[in-house]
């Protein structure tokens, strides 16, 4: 009781007897999220505004007689001529550890019913971007467990790989699969008491989604044993046009508290043309000229400094990572509009996702004709690059010879066999949402496909054959399989092993 | 329809040869006033709204507000206003006003600077303190 005593005691003299010097302003108009006030002289840019009964807003205009701010929270209680205050800070999230498993809001307040978060510190929700000193180029890899990402378009620690497609083309399944692939190792590396992997920690900011989607998506995270692993960043459909413009930002923030502290987190931007759109109407409410589409002309900016913030951070600064994975969706497949383009070119590489493919049953409906990944091969295992070298040169051959073969039956033996060669690779990167595959049963499967252990079997039954394969080397050579992932690379002894299983594998399967 | 891009460029561009040392001349703004409405330019209406409220907050920048619970005695306006003058230079205006919410102690708005002493403003800051985690 007397600690409470000497607390309150402390409290009183804590707070400031002497007249403060305060900057105010008096709100002259309000409408969707967006104020405008008169007055606030010494207002900074970003600047959190104090408008009393705990809601803030963020001074993002100052104009000569006044300051465009937007209204973080509950704001029907904020009326014109309401008093609004300066606070000297710019807007701040809570970051750390204390996060992970937990579902927040733009300012990094519980909606989970989790309790309060003790958070180790708070970080700006605007921040420059790591300078070139301290980075270094991405050679880690980030496996995604998806077989056509992990072999063609591989991702590094530290990259932005964007994620484009239509609407229900698999934009968001491919992050979770992610999230749940990398959840899978963390818990991995952590039962067998590897340390030197490092884990990767993963953040997914849902951005003017459904409710209900992001419910799901929770509860399939959930299901999987990925959420303590990840943190979810929310700013749903039903949330102010402001907190969707923030929410990229308060998520980069989080992610960038493990980067700076030595380790590795994964952020998933679901979706930033979304995103883009919450952006132009506070810009037009705030009154900024528009431009193209009506965005305003710093949309461009407003993504490339939040990707910028992505990086790969080099051994005196800690050797942390932050990879991001924005989102885009586009309109009938058009890549060529204004957001998709602008983000294209900020990122370092692209996995498009295609309509047509997604219904004729190839899923993930990845074109590999039109994505790329710039800079994740150098952070790719060489197990990977020994199976998945010629792969993409493949398909894409294949694609190519498929759309000729279908004018014409009189094919060559070579044409054909690179047809049916084509078929099974296409069957074999057919993956089921949400079940993420070991980068070495990956490694084992494309080994089999390139040696021509699949030619003769049937392609309608190729998946069967992966899945009995995939089986038979679980249960019955559990130790090639290890041998694979910890050495990283099929030496001679490992490549004979390989083909004798697979081949026992063969003689046994019955079609 | 005059834009009101123009008008507030035009506003201000008016509120400026008003000013004189840095400050609005009265006589210049009842000429400007008369001026217009003899002229009746475009718009002029709108005009005139935007010029009254660059008017109103240069009038405001200048404005010294006292708020206290009681009537403040003489001498301690004249102290108050030796000290604020040093501070925001000469030609502020003065206003005092009795709020007895305040409880105690005074309050004074320069322009949008506060100087909060009152014990109303103290009990506030130390609920805030509290309610901090």
């Amino acid at each position: 009781m007397s600690q409470l005593l000497q607390e309150i005691e402390a409290r009183i003299a804590g707070a400031k007897t002497a007249a403060r010097r305060q900057n105010v302003g008096i709100v002259r108009e309000i409408g969707d999220g967006v104020v405008r006030i008169e007055g606030l002289d010494d207002a900074m840019l970003n600047e959190m505004l104090d408008f009393g009964n705990g809601v803030m807003g963020l001074a993002l205009n100052l104009e000569e007689t006044e300051v465009g701010a937007i209204l973080l929270g509950d704001f029907t209680s904020v009326r014109e001529g309401h008093e609004v205050r300066t606070t000297g800070k710019v807007l701040q999230v809570p970051v750390g550890k204390a996060l992970l498993g937990r579902v927040v809001d733009v300012l990094g307040r519980p909606l989970d019913g989790k309790g309060p978060i003790q958070a180790e510190a708070f970080y700006p929700v605007e921040k420059i971007a790591p300078g070139i000193i301290k980075r270094r180029s991405v050679n880690q890899p980030v496996q995604t467990g998806i077989m056509a990402i992990d072999a063609m378009i591989p991702i590094g620690r530290g990259q932005r790989e964007l994620i484009i497609g239509d609407r229900s083309t698999g934009k968001t399944t491919l992050a979770i699969d992610t999230i749940i692939n990398n959840a899978r190792l963390n818990r991995e590396a952590e039962q067998s008491g590897d340390t030197s992997y490092r884990p990767l920690y993963s953040i997914y900011v849902a951005i003017g989604q459904k409710q209900s989607n992001i419910a799901r998506i929770v509860s399939v995270l959930e299901e999987h044993g990925a959420m303590p692993y990840t943190i979810v960043v929310v700013a749903s459909a039903s949330d102010a046009a402001t907190n969707q413009y923030l929410a990229p930002f308060a998520g980069c923030a989080m992610g960038e508290w493990f980067m700076d502290n030595g380790m590795d987190a994964l952020i998933v931007y679901d979706d930033l043309s979304k995103h883009a759109v919450a952006y132009r109407q506070v810009s037009l409410v705030l009154k900024r000229p528009s431009g193209r589409e009506a965005y305003p002309g710093d949309i461009f900016y407003l993504h490339s400094r939040l990707l910028e913030r992505a990086a790969r951070l080099n051994e005196n600064y800690g050797n942390g990572s932050l990879t991001a994975l924005p989102i885009i969706e586009t309109q009938l497949g058009d890549v060529s509009a204004y957001i998709p383009t602008n983000v294209i070119s900020i990122t370092d590489g692209q996995i498009y996702l295609e309509t047509d493919l997604f219904y004729q049953g190839v899923r993930p409906a990845i074109s590999v004709g039109l994505s790329v990944s710039r800079v994740g091969s150098a952070a790719q295992i060489k197990a990977m690059k020994q199976v998945a070298a010629r792969i993409k040169g493949e398909l894409a051959q294949f694609r190519e010879l498929a759309a000729f073969a279908q004018f014409g039956s009189d094919l060559d033996a070579v044409t054909q066999a690179k047809l049916e060669r084509g078929k099974r690779i296409v069957e074999v990167f057919k993956q089921e949402q949400y079940k993420p595959v070991p980068v070495e049963i990956q490694v084992a499967v494309l080994w089999a496909v390139q040696n021509a252990f699949m030619d003769d079997i049937p392609v309608e039954r190729i998946k069967e054959f992966q899945t009995a394969m995939v089986d038979y080397l679980t249960t019955r050579k559990p130790d090639l399989l290890s041998r694979i992932r910890k050495e990283k690379a099929l030496g001679d002894d490992t490549i004979a092993a390989l083909k004798q299983a697979i081949g026992e594998f063969k003689q046994s399967w019955r079609p | 329809m005059i834009s009101h891009r123009v008008l507030r460029r035009e506003a201000k561009r008016l509120y400026r040869l008003c000013l004189e040392g840095g400050r609005v001349n009265e006589s210049r703004v009842r000429l400007v006033i008369d001026h217009i409405l003899a002229q009746r330019p475009r718009g002029h209406i709108r005009l005139l709204i935007q010029f009254q409220r660059l008017i109103k907050l240069d009038i405001q920048r200048r404005t010294a507000r006292v708020e206290t619970a009681v009537p403040m005695p003489e001498d301690l306006q004249a102290l108050l206003r030796e000290q604020v003058t040093r501070r925001y230079g000469t030609g502020l205006h003065w206003e005092y006003q009795v709020k007895p919410d305040l409880i105690g102690g005074l309050r004074l708005r320069v322009g949008s600077d506060v100087y909060d002493a009152t014990i109303q403003g103290r009990l506030m800051a130390l609920a805030e303190s509290f309610d901090q985690p």
